[in-house]
């Protein structure tokens, strides 16, 4: 069994909506792709929003090990990207008022650090609360980390925020100077339309490799943690928590190791903002974010690693869409509440009419070994095999 | 069975109309947006490449270069403003004086050719910003990039893209101390560094030596604040930050009546400010009020009562009103708007005519070049010029960029080394509920 | 310390503060706890219904007029516009039951996120219709009443409008629940719907009549808020994090609790002012002592607040324990 070693049966196997999609995004890749030889969208442009929507991407998959995995209603999603964002920020920026010049792997592992302090340090009051009581004390909290940010200025610059991060390859030996280094490359494949590949492309080819690390490494993980024994586990507690209970488990311990996963999760998708934007300040823990993050979710699939993937594309494309309806004189209603009418409309949909999301986990809980196909409807019914009609 | 798929199996067409539908909308968010711009619009000189074969009306001469246009159509620049989010009213003034000036840029003409602005929105937020930046510099491809409000925001758009590319960028509102430190991001507005020592020197004359300071928790905001504190001789009783949008600021106000200083000053934005004056005068607290340009609009005006403001001064950057190019500039704003303009409106102006006189002065339509020329056009040297038309002839007649000074509706602009403008302030004094001009600071 | 000083002090004028501010809070919490103990989830646009009744009464009160006469300073065509607000509020709020709501197959946390998106939805709608810029109800902007000054409160009649009329409606809510018919239905329902159903109750009638009942007290809560500050589109939203945390402060689905709740975190909010004078306010302790937070963390105090009672009493002060 096998993508290479037999294709065609590995189609049959997909569900119909897995087909949906699957042929939906060759349909957009191809016609992207197309678009970017044609020179209509700029390489550099594509691959920087490419990266914006794997950072998206990144942060579904947290919320979706917190959410998907364990039911938690996970308000301050917005906290831990900010926290990741700062941890970069303080130990690489210039302004930073810690003061230190440090490469930005450090800063990467202590943008984590103090993530799982303080996931540790919400988790503490709110993981014992019931659903709802955690979605509010969640967004509480992660506007006092926000508040915190904002005025303490000794720590956190205040509202000038830090700048001069520098980029994520910077004191690696090769990639540091390779933007710049490389040369540039006009292509003209229609005539009359170059596009270019030059030091913004690199530099947003190399972000891209960053974020594209990070997803690997959290997907890989993240999935085998879902299908081992911790992860039923998990399932568990979403499903039924008083079973878990019942069944002897520690479910607070249990859900405390998923908040903090998927908070450190969150914290890369930070980092790497930071690297991304050069420059870090308090409207980074806006709650929009958290928002936006929520309809990703929902919308992709709750529960499913992919479908968090999904959503997270998903989401960029829709709010750099919105942009390009400002140019529509025609509508009546300006670009701002348009957006946010859009927004609520659109979750308002998915919930009503397909609340499990786009892709909903279905053979990925399985480990591949355990079953060797998805179970299909049989070739003969019943009838038949006693001996009647066909179907 | 069937029910753990959800009954869908697709059909081949169906397959292709929904990745049509998602590619299309993924599409959508790549491509190239227009705003609202003059010179543009249904006439073939546009140069964006089309995805089909036919080459462009420029007839396939050099047509690479990168930055470089074609030949014959408008030459495009981008703009990055607050149409939506916190700021957005600054935008929409921004708007209208930046359409006003590419209606007059246009009557003249760039050596035959038209003026182009792509505007970007950046919703206020430094994440909007650099996308928009990003959008501009990498997919547009503009050599000059108008932006953006909020010097938090401009400052993310210059270190995130800007800075290691050459595309000029000047920003028409941006106040904070900040910018100044970066050469390379000029700026319209004056540093707020000027408007803070006006404010202490005034306050110091009127005779006060106790001041209570509260200042909008954001960018602008705090680095006003630094400046006033650090230019002001006396005692501070009392400082304070505040947020936006909040229901009530009755804690704020109660402290600093509670702090003894009898001057106030308010670094904040109109709503807020509106609702820290009715609360002053619900309280009965009386106090000399001073403020910074942001607590100044039409709209705190109406929003308060009578007698609540009287005698408060306010500091804020302005055109010099005087002028006859002021003048001329504001019965023509009033002549399409039916408003009066705002020193906003009158940035986006100047920001739009210089970009206009860089692209006339400039040997080629690339940023180095432009950046070459821009701060020339407006220095000192040169014979002065009110308008652009003026200073399009002697440009056109064969002048280089120090031939010229053009002195802007909004002041006579003079970068400096930093980027920053000569400052010219106006103090307002509140009588009989209205503004009144009292006095003008040169910087 | 002559008692008379500590009169003057500013600690009643916070106090007075905090119960103004606390009224508006009750008022958008006790719709919220209605709506969850009887709609069964934590509604999430109730913010911004209260930012539709604001609006709904800004209209109503620009179409009417002042309509002469007037009692604490208010035209009676305010109260009119109120009334309007209200009712505005509930009708929105029962549509959306309707279109909403109510045909979704899903749970309680479903409906939550749902909400959210109705939240984005009213408020867009807002500003599209009237924008971002502030408006104000013309009415007098007023001098706080004389006779207080000297004890260090400031407040206008206004003010006294907002907590008088809150308190008239509270007890309304109050006689309602306790000594009608109707109120004792809800109560039931709110305990155990099935019982309740099966005992002969009306539970669809009484489920909508909650709906109006707390989407109104929203608006009435909006109308104020717009009062005492101004109207923007996101007046709702903004307070209504606050309002979330006194109603799970308070115990989500107690309507008691919600008004506990309120003026709870009302009063703390408004007598942040109070920690840094500590000393000089209470005259048990040293003067000069404070505790150094800054105004510009109420929010996070009464949100600190909030889970502290939470690690205390999960289910809040009178919720039910689930």
């Amino acid at each position: 069994m096998g993508w290479f070693s037999s294709p065609r049966d590995e189609w049959a196997a997909l569900s119909g909506i897995e087909r949906s999609v699957s042929g939906g995004l060759a349909v957009v890749s191809v016609l992207l792709l197309l678009a970017v030889v044609g020179g209509v969208v700029t390489p550099a442009y594509f691959v920087f929003l490419l990266g914006l929507g794997g950072m998206y991407a990144l942060l579904s998959l947290g919320l979706n090990a917190q959410w998907g995995f364990t039911g938690l209603i996970n308000f301050s999603v917005a906290a831990f990207f900010g926290i990741g964002a700062y941890g970069a920020a303080l130990m690489t920026g210039r302004t930073s008022p810690i003061g230190l010049d440090v490469v930005p792997v450090v800063g990467l592992v202590v943008a984590l650090l103090l993530a799982a302090v303080v996931a540790v340090l919400i988790g503490l009051p709110t993981l014992r609360l019931r659903a709802d009581y955690l979605a509010i004390a969640s967004l509480g909290l992660a506007e006092v980390v926000r508040l915190l940010a904002l005025n303490q200025e000794n720590w956190t610059n205040g509202s000038a925020g830090v700048r001069g991060i520098p980029q994520f390859f910077a004191g690696w030996p090769v990639l540091d100077g390779l933007p710049s280094a490389l040369p540039g490359f006009r292509v003209e494949l229609v005539p009359g339309s170059p596009f270019f590949l030059e030091t913004p492309f690199y530099t947003a080819f190399l972000n891209l490799v960053v974020i594209g690390a990070f997803l690997a490494a959290s997907y890989a993980v993240l999935r085998r943690a879902h299908r081992a024994p911790w992860g039923r586990l998990l399932r568990t507690i979403r499903a039924d928590e008083d079973l878990a209970e019942a069944l002897g488990k520690d479910t607070y311990r249990y859900k405390m190791q998923a908040f903090v996963l998927g908070s450190l999760v969150m914290a890369l998708a930070g980092v790497f903002y930071a690297h991304l934007n050069r420059f870090v300040a308090p409207g980074t823990l806006d709650p929009i974010t958290t928002f936006y993050v929520w309809v990703a979710v929902m919308l992709g699939g709750s529960g499913s690693n992919r479908g968090a993937l999904l959503g997270g594309f998903v989401i960029v494309a829709i709010r750099e869409g919105t942009r390009f309806v400002d140019g529509f004189g025609a509508v009546p209603i300006g670009p701002g509440p348009l957006r946010l009418l859009a927004i609520g409309v659109l979750i308002i949909l998915v919930m009503r009419f397909r609340p499990q999301g786009v892709l909903p986990p279905q053979r990925e809980l399985i480990w591949p070994g355990t079953v060797d196909e998805t179970p299909t409807t049989p070739d003969a019914g019943v009838r038949e095999a006693r001996g009647g009609g066909d179907e | 069975m069937a029910d753990q798929t959800d009954g869908f199996d697709p059909s081949r067409r169906e397959l292709l109309r929904y990745g049509a539908i998602a590619g299309l909308a993924g599409l959508a968010g790549c491509s190239q947006t227009d705003g609202g711009d003059g010179g543009d619009g249904g006439d073939g000189g546009d140069e964006s490449p089309t995805g089909d074969d036919t080459p462009t009306d420029d007839g396939g001469t050099e047509g690479d270069g990168g930055d470089g246009d074609g030949g014959s159509g408008p030459y495009r620049i981008g703009m990055i403003d607050s149409l939506t989010g916190s700021l957005s009213s600054f935008g929409e003034r921004n708007q209208r004086g930046k359409d006003l000036a590419l209606s007059h840029v246009n009557e003249v003409g760039l050596d035959g050719r038209e003026l182009a602005i792509q505007v970007e929105d950046s919703e206020s937020e430094n994440q909007g910003g650099v996308t928009a930046a990003q959008n501009l510099v990498n997919q547009a491809g503009v050599p000059f990039i108008i932006g953006a409000v909020g010097s938090g925001v401009s400052l993310a758009i210059y270190e995130s893209v800007v800075q290691d590319t050459d595309v000029v960028q000047l920003s028409q509102n941006s106040t904070g101390l900040g910018l100044t430190d970066f050469p390379g991001l000029l700026r319209m507005s004056p540093s707020g560094r000027t408007q803070a020592l006006a404010l202490s020197n005034i306050i110091a004359e009127d005779g006060y030596d106790e001041v209570a300071v509260t200042y909008v928790n954001n960018n602008y905001g705090q680095s006003l604040a630094d400046s006033f504190t650090s230019n002001w001789d006396g005692s501070i009783a009392y400082e304070s930050p505040h947020d936006q949008e909040q229901q009530s600021y009755s804690s704020l106000i109660s402290q600093m009546a509670n702090s003894d200083a009898d001057a106030w000053v308010f670094i904040a934005y109109q709503a807020g400010f509106t609702t820290m004056v009715n609360e002053i005068y619900e309280s009965g607290y009386e106090a000399q009020l001073y403020g910074a340009d942001s607590v100044r609009a039409d709209s705190v005006l109406e929003n308060t009562p009578e007698g609540s403001m009287n005698g408060m001064k306010i500091v804020t950057p302005s055109a010099p009103v005087e002028q006859e190019n002021y003048q001329q500039f504001a019965s023509a704003f009033q002549e399409e708007y039916d408003r009066e303009p705002t020193s906003w409106a009158a940035y986006a102006y100047d920001c739009v005519v210089v970009a206009a006189l860089s692209i006339l002065a400039a040997d080629e339509f690339t940023g180095s070049a432009l950046n070459d020329v821009v701060r020339d056009v407006t220095r000192p040297e040169g014979e002065q010029v009110t308008s652009f038309e003026a200073a399009a002839e002697i440009l056109q007649d064969g002048g280089s960029p120090s031939d010229v000074d053009y002195q802007g509706v909004s002041g006579p602009i003079d970068f400096d080394e930093n980027g920053d403008p000569s400052g010219f302030l106006q103090v307002l004094e509140v009588q009989d509920h209205s503004y009144e001009g009292i006095d003008f600071i040169a910087g | 310390m002559p008692p008379l000083d500590f009169l003057a002090s500013p600690l009643l004028g916070y106090l007075a503060e905090g119960l103004v501010y606390s009224s508006i809070v009750v008022l958008g919490g006790i719709g919220l706890s209605l709506v969850y103990s009887i709609g069964g989830f934590a509604n999430f646009a109730h913010g911004d219904t209260m930012t539709v009744g604001a609006y709904a009464a800004f209209v109503t009160f620009g179409v009417v007029g002042t309509l002469g006469g007037g009692v604490l300073g208010l035209p009676l065509g305010f109260f009119v516009a109120l009334l309007a607000g209200a009712a505005a509020a509930g009708v929105v709020a029962v549509v959306t039951e309707y279109v909403v709501y109510r045909p979704m197959d899903t749970d309680r946390i479903g409906l939550l996120i749902t909400s959210i998106g109705v939240a984005f939805v009213y408020r867009a709608l807002v500003q599209w219709r009237f924008g971002t810029d502030p408006r104000q109800y013309a009415v007098e902007t007023l001098r706080p009443i004389d006779a207080l000054v000297p004890y260090g409160i400031r407040i206008t009649v206004h003010d006294v409008a907002i907590v008088f009329s809150a308190a008239v409606l509270v007890t309304g809510l109050h006689l309602l629940l306790q000594y009608t018919d109707f109120g004792r239905k809800m109560r039931a329902m709110a305990d155990n719907p099935d019982l309740a159903r099966v005992s002969g109750i009306r539970t669809g009638r009484i489920r909508l009549w909650t709906w109006i009942i707390g989407a109104g007290l929203a608006g009435a809560g909006g109308v104020f808020l717009g009062l005492y500050n101004q109207l923007t589109p996101r007046m709702g939203f903004t307070v209504l994090l606050v309002v979330f945390a006194a109603v799970i402060l308070g115990g989500i689905g107690s309507v008691y609790g919600a008004m506990l709740g309120g003026l709870v975190i009302g009063m703390a909010k408004q007598l942040m002012p109070a920690l840094t004078q500590l000393g000089d306010l209470l005259p048990v302790l040293p003067a000069g002592f404070g505790i150094p937070i800054g105004i510009e963390y109420a929010d996070a105090v009464a949100f600190l607040i909030m889970v502290l009672v939470l690690i205390l009493r999960p289910a809040g002060i009178a919720g039910e324990a689930e």
